[in-house]
């Protein structure tokens, strides 16, 4: 509904700023689009189809290019783009740490020194993976690799089980938004803005994140107290930091090796999978079935995505044939109201089309009509990358629609209605649109730390 | 010589609505410079309204800068132009006018583009394309992380080159050719990935590389030509007045863009080193960067080079017609023959 | 299940599960293509800090491999019922209702498949007539890797005509449950599935 709200309003602003420079607009066919567009996502299509007849559709009408003639090189393009290569291997590595046993040796040793805090438990989803992004940059891979992990700890407590799914599903929304991360990587493509300082400067926000839904958690354990589990010896609990060690190994080769200058943030992304194999093959689990079953669902999942991309490439080059995304700048950057406004504005189309829209072709759609905008008025690129990454986080774990949320739904061992979910994550959904809003205010969280660098 | 002179204005017709797709970034001077006065204000004015021009940049229409013949060959824009190292994987001959060590200064880098058009366009015809200009973009020079006097002292060092001209020149002189992708450079450089890259003294600047750079060279190695391109099948349907406005309007956008060349080459290295007063193209750097200036010894060793290496490696990929092509139309101009 | 499944229905039976399993060839191939470029890229970074040489195509050829990867994966992701549709409101409806939904975004699917396809082969005979090669150290010929890549495209296009076949027919035969079963949303039990089976992987005792 959101959605369905803003479209509108945008069509209505469309129609003023048509009137304020004495151009005509073709009302009858946008509205048609956007009901194509309506009913064919409640229908049920899937949204590459969508995308792609809406593209066909917007060039046969709007279009006298012979645009089609062109669509093989806006297919390759993308496909074959080295930058992106760094999406399969970070989920490669997730597959193959959650194989090999490493996330759920993390996520004992987390639990012995986080489970008598007030929520107990939950804070070890939150760490664990905060401390699982930190290698993995893909907020799906967290999501399935912690979840599949946490989720049995949970079967048979007095724990709420809206809480444990929105707790996972807030943890997995951290994948892209802490270093290393895919998203960053395909801004930085689009924007030509260094993923070195996209980094850096998502990492006050990162911990400002983890800290909030801490708090978040905190205040839940304060109200529902349960039993604490007995104290362990102090002997006990640095023997379990022991089970950290592979994990922070990683972090350190995967960021070590981009800060040392050795890798580039996409080759840091096979360094990682070496490192993962690395560690299965210490564990004595690095087997033929074992990569099988990895590769298989590295596959499977990259496709998925890539038959987005591939529709998202295409849409994305019709509307620059017929020059929307030019117009559309223009229009905005001429509107009577202030840069911070027009932030606000862009912000709230963002999160208005995250609610329905897969974070990644968000980013992909659109991050090349607003990023020039974004810069006339003012606003630091690398600030504004950030921001960016935590709004498709959050449109990650907004319902109705949203990666993270499908990932962790399927993975419940007892089943339920979706709704728990939906329920569970909305105090941390809350609790990211405040970052995102302290982001606003002091952009200096960001831009801080990079000013070390420069 | 004189400059080629755009009709005052153009008598009516039959509106044209062209499309052109040009330089790679909107805030390339060649682009902001040249392009939008002429191209996007003084078409559509002295033609009084008769052409309106829809302009964009590779970046703006999400394009890598290797599809650009086969996008003005597929009717998608009507003008298009790309830096022909970059379009030599479809059309190898392209490659042939700015090797590597080929023209160590701009005047005679301009005789060999103005010299090669029509051998360029008999082979770019076979496509439907045509080229109407070859202009330059500023010189292509190295630039560093670390000090160097010579290029000699690159020797050992990873360089991050682009195109098979400037790979057989680095791996000559013994330095490494490390191959990234260009958003992955800036970076690439800050953390020491790569130790230098070669690219133009303009786009260096713009790109912001003397933040993470300390030395740069003023030894031009090529020129990063490039070519404004028609779809021949539009250009042959136009009306002969329109078409011979257009094409005088290149020849003048020619003349501006080699004397462009020219002053922002200088004015690349100018910004890169600080010197405000005369930085008026590029962004001026924060931290100023020392200049390289060529020593006799380099030039004699890139002549050297493109002769013994990187001429030879050019014919061998592009075929033994381009060697005859070249000794041709271009060796008379360079003084340097290939020899099979 | 009823009993007799009508001879036509059985033959498009027959063809999705055939075009099935080549789909899962070719999409292990694909993510089995993945390990080799990550093992391409670290072998690339070592040698180039450690070694001193780097092998100056490993960005063409590891975007290849990515194009390829995704082209060949297309198929089986499809035959799974991995592609995203939003199916909030389709779940809800009536089955009645839903499998005509069902057919429609098969069908639509396959409409694009078709443009996909058509557009990858086209950008290979383009490439043919340029004769095109990269700009990398290893002149590869285009034609090779998007040769490779339109494969892909073009067994993505014959699945999805496949799956269209067998639920119109289906569909037309009143066999309202099969539908449901061939194109419904991947069900709870499903994901599960899959999520312990890889859990217990790592669960399980260390090799002998
Ligand atoms: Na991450
Ligand atoms: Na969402």
């Amino acid at each position: 509904m959101i959605a369905i709200a803003f479209l509108l309003g945008l069509l209505g602003l469309l129609v003023f700023a048509a009137a304020g420079t004495g151009q005509s607009l073709p009302i009858a066919e946008i509205l048609g689009l956007i009901a194509v567009f309506i009913v064919f996502f409640g229908a049920g299509v899937h949204v590459a189809a969508v995308l792609g007849i809406l593209a066909l559709l917007i060039g046969v009408i709007f279009s006298d290019r012979p645009f089609w003639l062109f669509a093989g090189q806006t297919f390759w393009g993308p496909s074959s783009n080295f930058v992106l290569v760094a999406v399969p291997l970070f989920l490669l590595m997730g597959e193959i740490l959650l194989r090999a046993g490493l996330s759920d040796r993390l996520y004992k040793s987390l639990n012995i020194w986080l489970n008598r805090l007030p929520g107990g438990l939950l804070h070890t989803n939150i760490a664990s993976c905060a401390l699982f992004s930190a290698i993995s940059g893909s907020s799906v891979a967290t999501a399935a690799t912690m979840g599949s992990v946490a989720l049995p700890y949970f079967d048979n407590t007095k724990y709420s089980q809206r809480m444990v799914l929105g707790s996972l599903a807030a943890g997995g929304a951290m994948g892209n938004l802490i270093p290393p991360g895919i998203t960053f990587i395909v801004y930085g493509l689009i924007t030509e803005t260094s993923v070195g300082a996209l980094y850096i400067a998502a990492l006050l926000p990162s911990i400002l994140v983890t800290l909030l839904f801490a708090g978040v958690i905190t205040l839940h354990g304060l109200r529902n107290p349960l039993a604490k589990p007995a104290a362990l010896p102090l002997s006990v609990k640095l023997r379990s930091l022991v089970g950290l060690l592979p994990t922070m190994a990683l972090i350190v080769m995967v960021l070590g090796s981009i800060y040392g200058g050795y890798a580039t943030p996409t080759e840091a992304a096979a360094l990682g999978v070496a490192g993962a194999a690395f560690f299965a093959l210490v564990e004595r689990r690095l087997t033929f079935q074992m990569l099988n079953a990895s590769a298989e669902a590295t596959a499977r999942n990259t496709a998925l995505l890539g038959l987005i991309i591939l529709a998202a490439y295409l849409l994305n080059y019709i509307l620059t044939v017929i020059n929307v995304p030019q117009a559309l700048a223009d229009m905005i950057a001429n509107l009577p109201v202030p840069p911070w406004a027009i932030m606000l504005a862009i912000i709230g189309m963002y999160f208005a089309l995250g609610t329905f829209m897969e974070g990644f072709s968000m980013i992909i759609t659109t991050v090349p009509v607003v990023f020039p905008i974004v810069v006339a008025l003012g606003y630091d690129p690398i600030w504004f990358g950030v921001v960016v990454t935590m709004l498709v986080e959050i449109a990650a774990i907004s319902p109705p629609d949203g990666t993270v949320m499908y990932v962790l739904q399927g993975m419940r061992p007892r089943g339920g209605p979706i709704t728990d979910v939906f329920v569970g994550v909305m105090p941390f959904l809350l609790a990211y649109l405040a970052a995102v809003g302290m982001l606003l205010i002091w952009p200096e969280i960001a831009l801080w730390p990079l000013s070390f660098m420069r | 010589s004189a400059y080629a002179q755009m009709p005052e204005s153009l008598p009516a017709g039959a509106p044209l609505r062209l499309s052109a797709v040009t330089q790679p970034l909107p805030t390339q001077p060649q682009f902001t410079r040249v392009d939008i006065p002429y191209l996007r204000e003084a078409i559509p004015k002295r033609s009084n309204g008769r052409i309106s021009v829809q302009l964009s940049t590779h970046a703006e229409r999400n394009l890598a800068g290797n599809e650009i013949v086969r996008l003005v060959r597929s009717g998608q824009v009507d003008i298009g132009a790309g830096t022909l190292s970059t379009l030599s994987g479809d059309v190898p001959l392209l490659d042939g006018i700015d090797l590597a060590g080929l023209s160590p200064e701009i005047g005679q880098a301009k005789k060999i583009a103005e010299a090669i058009l029509p051998a360029a366009n008999k082979e770019l015809e076979r496509f439907g394309v045509r080229l109407l200009a070859i202009y330059p973009f500023p010189a292509q020079v190295v630039f560093c992380r670390q000090p160097f006097t010579s290029l000699s002292d690159l020797k050992g060092k990873k360089v991050r080159t682009f195109g098979n001209s400037l790979n057989d020149f680095i791996t000559t002189i013994g330095a490494q050719p490390v191959s990234i992708g260009f958003p992955e450079v800036y970076s690439a450089l800050e953390r020491g990935v790569t130790d230098c890259g070669i690219t133009g003294t303009g786009s260096g600047a713009s790109a912001r590389w003397p933040e993470v750079t300390t030395h740069v060279s003023s030894l031009a190695l090529s020129w990063a030509l490039a070519g404004y391109m028609v779809n021949v099948a539009w250009w042959n349907r136009l009306d002969p007045e329109v078409r011979n406005f257009i094409e005088a309007t290149f020849k003048e956008i020619n003349d501006k863009q080699w004397e462009l060349g020219h002053t922002a080459t200088r004015d690349g290295i100018t910004c890169s080193i600080g010197l405000a007063d005369e930085c008026k193209l590029h962004p001026l750097a924060a931290r100023p960067m020392t200049e390289v200036k060529p020593v006799e010894a380099d030039q004699a060793l890139v002549t050297k080079t493109f002769r013994d290496v990187v001429l030879p490696n050019w014919v061998k990929r592009c075929g033994a017609r381009c060697g005859e092509i070249y000794n041709q139309v271009i060796a008379p101009i360079s003084g340097v023959e290939y020899r099979p | 299940m009823r009993g007799g499944v009508p001879a036509p229905l059985r033959v498009a039976q027959g063809l999705t599960r055939w075009v099935s399993r080549l789909a899962a060839v070719m999409a292990y191939l694909a993510g089995w293509n993945y390990i080799l470029c990550a093992v391409l890229i670290t072998f690339d970074v070592v040698a180039r800090n450690l070694l001193g040489f780097s092998t100056a195509a490993t960005v063409e050829i590891s975007g290849y491999m990515l194009a390829c990867g995704i082209a060949w994966a297309l198929a089986h992701t499809l035959a799974r019922r991995a592609h995203i549709r939003v199916d909030v409101l389709v779940n809800r409806m009536p089955l009645r209702l839903r499998v005509w939904l069902h057919v429609l975004a098969v069908a639509l699917l396959a409409g694009f498949a078709v443009f996909i396809a058509w557009g990858g082969w086209q950008i290979v005979e383009e490439s043919a007539l340029f004769d095109a090669h990269d700009n990398s150290a290893l002149r590869i010929p285009l034609m090779l890797p998007q040769g490779i890549w339109a494969f892909g495209l073009l067994a993505f296009l014959v699945m999805s005509l496949v799956l269209l076949l067998e639920s119109a027919l289906a569909l037309l035969l009143g066999e309202l449950e099969e539908v449901d079963a061939l194109l419904g949303s991947r069900s709870v039990d499903d994901e599960t599935r899959e999520a312990l089976e890889a859990v217990a992987m790592a669960r399980e005792e260390q090799p002998a």
